[in-house]
This record gives structure tokens, sequence and C-alpha cells, in this order.
């Protein structure tokens, strides 16, 4: 088994840092051998909650890591802001629902996109963990 | 009766002035010693030099040395970033010219307070160090604004060519989208498509998305409106170039492109906008010679 990747931290500020944690999310998980659809689905899942990240709160983090081990291959996505967060949570689950004139798939869709997904928001910390995850 | 610190800098200047350029191109084996001829760097820091040390020149009862923005070291100074600007690979070197000769002077002004023994000591240091920092930030601010201007510059003129809007066929037209689609592109993208429409009276529009990394709600969004736009105008669109992995991650985001014509390939796209005006590319026949 590789050595695991060293966890990498990604300022989220504006637009080309969305290009960047996408593309570092996509190397990994094609380093890690997830196929290209898997690879496809965890690159939009960032793009999107990342975006959301600029949109709403103006900026925050995206940190990802490789916590593979012999049994699985992992990839945790941590994205984190300070802004006002997200006031109805349940609500803003539900497809269709947007407080900006988007599509409203962003949250539900990033949370079909990905194998586990766990959002906690408050004003001041909103935080997505998503993950990727495929037996070694 | 003690030399004063302009006499004392004057008799140095030359000494001063070849220790300098010794230094300079001994400690650069690359950068703009490199790049530009050496007699012209030779001469852009005698020129420096010499504007620098008449401002150092100043009688104790003068205000102490200060960079005024019209001042001609600062033309220099300017002359020197915009040289850099075009060898992105030295970028610090004007700095680092800069931070050699301060080393320089102040090494040369200790020498003079030792031997003169004046007791204000630390002022000479002070202010020549200053001084200094006021050029190091005038340069620095300099290459920050020519760095700005170039990048911005190069956006430009990519927004300019990313968006071509092709006439496939008489009433048919092909918009291949490629790289990033965010909110100014799509805008841009839009008009363009928008105009040649109506220009072209174009029943059919190909959208190729191939050259589209990353689908995801933004984009599609961008997309639906550019759609929906295009068939306000009349025109109907045929959206082909979706990845299999692209169609899997935007069903899976819960995205439908309703009831917009999709093909996988762009030969195919161009097929079926080719059936909706009532055409066909086929074979030529032997009776036509």
């Amino acid at each position: 088994m590789t050595e695991p990747r060293p966890p990498a931290r990604f300022a989220i500020g504006n637009s080309s840092d969305i290009v960047t944690a996408r593309q570092a999310a996509r190397a990994l998980s094609a380093h890690l051998g997830f196929g290209k659809a898997h690879q496809t689905r965890l690159a939009t899942a960032v793009s999107e909650l990342t975006r959301n990240v600029i949109q709403y709160a103006g900026e925050g983090s995206c940190l990802i890591e490789d916590l593979s081990d012999d049994q699985e291959r992992v990839i945790r996505i941590s994205i984190e802001d300070h802004g006002p967060g997200i006031p109805n949570l349940p609500l803003a689950m539900e497809d269709g629902f947007s407080t900006s004139g988007g599509l409203g798939a962003g949250l539900p869709g990033a949370r079909r996109l990905v194998d586990d997904f766990h959002v906690s928001s408050a004003p001041g910390l909103t935080r997505v963990v998503i993950a990727i995850r495929k037996p070694a | 009766m003690t030399v004063s610190l302009p006499q004392f800098l004057q008799a140095h200047r030359d000494e001063m002035l070849a220790e300098w350029l010794a230094e300079w191109s001994s400690s650069s084996a690359v950068g703009l010693a490199a790049t530009s001829s050496t007699a012209q760097t030779r001469h852009v820091m005698q020129t420096l030099f010499d504007e620098i040390l008449s401002q150092l020149m100043v009688a104790p009862q003068d205000p102490p040395p200060g960079l005024d923005e019209h001042a001609p070291l600062c033309k220099h100074l300017r002359h020197l970033a915009a040289e850099q600007a075009r060898h992105p690979e030295v970028a610090t070197d004007p700095m680092r010219m800069m931070f050699s000769l301060r080393h320089l002077l102040l090494r040369h002004v200790s020498t003079w307070i030792r031997e003169a023994g004046t007791t204000p000591v630390a002022e000479h240091l002070v202010q020549v160090n200053r001084y200094f920092d006021q050029i190091a930030l005038f340069v620095f601010n300099n290459i920050i604004n020519l760095r700005d201007r170039h990048i911005s510059e190069q956006s430009l003129s990519l927004m300019e060519l990313s968006t071509p809007v092709l006439r496939l066929w008489h009433r048919i037209l092909l918009l291949p989208l490629v790289g990033i689609i965010d909110t100014g592109r799509a805008r841009q993208v839009t008009d363009h498509l928008l105009e040649a429409i109506a220009r072209h009276e174009a029943r059919v529009t190909v959208i190729d998305l191939t050259g589209v990394p990353i689908i995801d709600t933004s984009v599609a969004q961008h997309i639906m409106k550019t759609i929906d736009a295009a068939r306000l105008l009349g025109s109907r669109v045929v959206l082909t170039g979706i990845s299999p992995e692209g169609a899997q991650t935007l069903t899976k985001l819960g995205i439908r492109f309703g009831d917009v014509i999709c093909r996988a390939t762009l030969r195919a796209g161009i097929a079926e906008a080719l059936l909706i005006i009532g055409k066909r590319i086929t074979a030529m026949e032997d009776q036509a010679r």
C-alpha cells in the first residue's frame, strides 16, 4: 500500500480557487484509483460546495484528506466558512429550494454525488464534510 | 576637521559603484545580467547609483532623503520594474539589486561613522535604511501593478478568443464551449450567440460541451439560460459532448435539460441539426459525374 498523501488545505475566495480545489480533489481520486465517474462526481461536489462558500459566505476553506487504510480507499473533504450560516437546513436540503435564484440542486445534489455527507451550520461556522470510499 | 558624510560618499563614489557592479554581476549568473546585455545593465545601475547617492548627500540641516514621485530616480525605477516584468523568471532581481546597494552603502556609512567618530550614529543608518525601504516599496508596487495589468490583459484576450460562434451550414450555428463557464463568460457567450442567431436567422444551434471540464449546477444553469434565450429567437438547440460520467453526475445532481435535444457526440449532433432543416450528407453518386 502506498503512503497516504498529506492533507491539503485550500483557501476559497474567488472562482479560480474553486477550480484549484476541484482539480486537487480529482487528482487525488485519480491517484487512489477511483474510476472516472467517481472522480467527476467528487470534483463536481467540491465545485458545488465551494461555490456555495463564495456565494453565501464570501470566503472559506477546503481541506482534502486521504484517509485510506488497508481495507478501503477514502477521501474526505471538509469545506468550511464563517458566513451567516444556512437558516433552515432541512429546507436547504430539499431539491429546488434556493435563496439566491439558483437551481436549488447544489446541496441535495452534492449529497447524492458522494458516499458520506454531513452538514452542520450555525451563524459563524458552516461545515460540510463529504467522503467517497471504495474497497482497496 | 573630519569629513562630512557627503564628502565621504563623494570621495568613495567610484569605489562603491565598482563594488556594487562587481557584486551584482557575480551574484547573478542568471537574471537581469543575463537577459539584458551587460553594458546596458551597467548603464542602468550607474544611473540609479548616482541618483540614489545624490539624495543621500544632503547637508544635516536639510530634510532627510525621501522619495519624490516625480524625481528622475522614480522614472528609472519604473523602467527597471518594466524591464523585469518582461522576464518573469527574475522577479526578485530589482529588489535584490536595491538590497545589495543598501548593504553596501550601510557598510560605507558605518566606516565613515567609525572614522569620523560622530555621535548621532544611529540617525544616519536609520535614514539610509528608511530611504531604501521607500525605494523597495516603490519598486515592489510597480512590479505588482505591471503584473496585475498583464494578467487582466491576458484574461481579456482569453475571453475574446474563447467564445467563437461558428456558422456550420446555412442556418446552422455551432457554439463550442471550452473551459470554465463563469457568470462573466456565460453572459458573453449568450450575447455572441444571440447576435449570431439573429444575423444568420439560424434555425438550429449546436452547443458542444466536450471542452467543459465540470458541469455543476451553476454551469448547467448558465447553459439553460442560453438555451432559453436562443429558443426565444426561434433557434432550436442541440446539446452535444456530455461525457458518460458527466451525464451520470448531472442526473445525480438532479439537473434535467428538459426537452433539449441531446446527442452524445458532435457528429451525431450535426446530423440531427441537418435533419431539422431537411438536409443530409450523402455520398456523391455516379450520375452526377
